[in-house]
């Protein structure tokens, strides 16, 4: 009973951290789209603070260069479980048209951490990326702590 | 004591490190992390035959990605001797002030952010999906549009597009005002905003500030006035300010949107009949080209070979406004919440920032890589 009461709350309280390890922020500015009142992301009870270490989905767009090699895993380490990893548009899935002779970068996102969802397009529209959050995003954070029970 | 903000912080859309010298909260001094998304465009592009490297254009940055794929046709233009025709260049202004449109009010709703207004930041982004839905009906596309090509534009406007490209100006126009005024008389947003993060004009043209930036602190400099497409067909005198504080530069923003939406109608009203692409020849040789991004001048050096590009630079002007907030505005900037809304107001855009650095250890002097430096 107290945890069937749990999943509900917990199912709408999501928090997001956003990460952009090298992409043209094409994503992101769609993101920032997400928050506005026409999307209103906040309805369905995700709260974009970009704060790793109380994050329950992180978002990864861009293509990993060589700065954030290490630093995507120190990140991803410092999220506390459980934790999903949404990858949104091509570049964290196959490094877009930068990975060509020349181009600094180390995609995919999959070798570095684990991937739950991935949304291609260039950028992807706002609600396709909030159907993928939505979709992976509740039941992971209605899960936390059932470990120790 | 030395604070870091970034690379990933509430308020920066995109990764940077600002390392900050204070004491007790007053700032002495900032030093800027780059490289965080440098991804080697301009090396991919060397090689490449301009159908491939107009898409590395467009993918530079996603907020002014417009400006860049016209700036990328222009220069090759230049290098064939050939011109788009008149009704291309027209359809190029329009789909360029709409960019500019969403870009300023992106902009400013990130400053609301980091002075956390949240009203004015949702009023920006809702006038803002507007602009997006113009662009989408005109271009198809929301963000990288893949609009335009050498030697023209890839599809024709019909009347109805045109049409309903008014009638969105027309929704942005009814509130903008409103919105603008809320701003402009609001006294605790007053507070916030004006006299922080002051730089004057000799500062301004020893930094290099570009754009509504430059502007925003007396600089009478808008290429749109030399372009041919604006010299000749358009009315239009660039919005400047004396100020030179957080709230000159928001409010210069705020202008350049009414000015946007009127060169959008004289455009439409204006537009030619005719043909929209040309074929292009592509010529060998060199070529610069600029043009007025929404965040100030960006400049293509090119070098062709045939149909193959030799070299190419790109200075875009992020670059130019970043390194001007640091050295100069968040120059004795009295808190740090200061510090974040000062350089949110700069309007960083750090996916076009990041270029190669070539370091002269001797002197200790470093200095952004030219065409002329690596070959």
């Amino acid at each position: 009973m107290l945890n069937a009461l749990k999943d509900i709350v917990r199912k709408s309280s999501i928090h997001v951290c956003l990460i952009n390890c090298g992409g043209c922020n094409g994503c992101d500015v769609e993101i920032v789209a997400l928050l506005s009142p026409r999307y209103d992301l906040e309805q369905y009870g995700i709260y974009v603070h970009n704060n790793p270490r109380e994050a329950d989905v992180i978002l990864v767009t861009g293509a990993v260069t060589d700065h954030w090699k290490e630093n995507l895993k120190r990140i991803y380490t410092k999220v506390p479980e459980p934790k999903v990893v949404v990858c949104i548009g091509n570049c964290p899935l196959s490094g877009d048209v930068f990975n060509q002779e020349g181009g600094k970068i180390n995609a995919p996102v999959a070798d570095f951490i684990p991937v739950a969802a991935e949304i291609p397009g260039c950028p992807p529209r706002p609600n396709e990326i909030l159907e993928a959050i939505l979709a992976v995003g509740p039941d992971a954070v209605a899960s936390r702590g059932r470990e120790k029970e | 004591m030395i604070l870091p903000l970034g690379p990933i912080h509430p308020s920066f859309k995109e990764p940077l490190r600002l390392k900050i010298k204070t004491r007790g909260e007053r700032v002495l001094d900032t030093e800027i992390d780059y490289g965080y998304v440098h991804r080697g465009i301009e090396k991919i592009m060397e090689g490449k035959t301009w159908q491939k490297s107009i898409y590395l254009a467009e993918r530079i940055c996603g907020i002014c990605s417009y400006e860049h794929t016209q700036t990328f046709a222009e220069v090759i233009e230049k290098i064939s001797d050939v011109r788009a025709p008149l009704r291309a260049q027209f359809l190029r202004v329009i789909t360029n002030e709409l960019d500019r449109i969403q870009s300023h009010y992106l902009a400013n709703s990130t400053f609301f952010k980091a002075i956390e207004h949240e009203t004015l930041f949702m009023y920006m982004l809702s006038l803002r999906e507007h602009a997006m839905d113009a662009i989408e009906f005109l271009t198809g596309n929301r963000v990288n549009m893949g609009w335009n090509v050498v030697g023209g534009v890839r599809m024709d406007a019909k009347p109805a597009h045109l049409n309903k490209i008014l009638e969105k100006l027309e929704l942005i126009e009814k509130d903008h005002q409103r919105y603008a005024e809320i701003f402009e008389n609001g006294p605790l947003v007053g507070l916030r905003t004006k006299d922080v993060g002051r730089m004057t004009k000799e500062e301004a043209i020893k930094g290099r500030a570009v754009g509504p930036i430059g502007r925003a602190s007396g600089l009478k400099h808008d290429l749109r006035e030399l372009h041919h497409t604006y010299k000749d067909n358009l009315e239009f005198k660039p919005i400047w300010r004396k100020e030179g504080d957080n709230f000159a530069r928001i409010m210069n923003r705020f202008n350049e949107i009414p000015q946007s939406i009127d060169l959008i109608r004289q455009a439409i009203e204006n537009l030619p009949k005719g043909d929209i692409r040309i074929p292009v020849t592509i010529g060998s040789g060199f070529a610069e080209w600029r043009n007025e991004a929404p965040r100030g001048e960006v400049r293509y050096m090119a070098e062709t070979n045939g149909n193959l590009i030799k070299n190419i630079s790109i200075r875009t002007p992020s670059i130019m406004n970043i390194d001007s907030c640091a050295k100069y505005m968040l120059k004795d900037v009295a808190t740090v919440s200061d510090v974040v809304a000062t350089y949110a107001s700069s309007d960083p855009c750090i996916a076009c920032a990041e270029r190669v650095v070539i370091l002269d250890v001797d002197n200790g002097k470093s200095k952004i890589a030219d065409i002329f430096d690596i070959k």
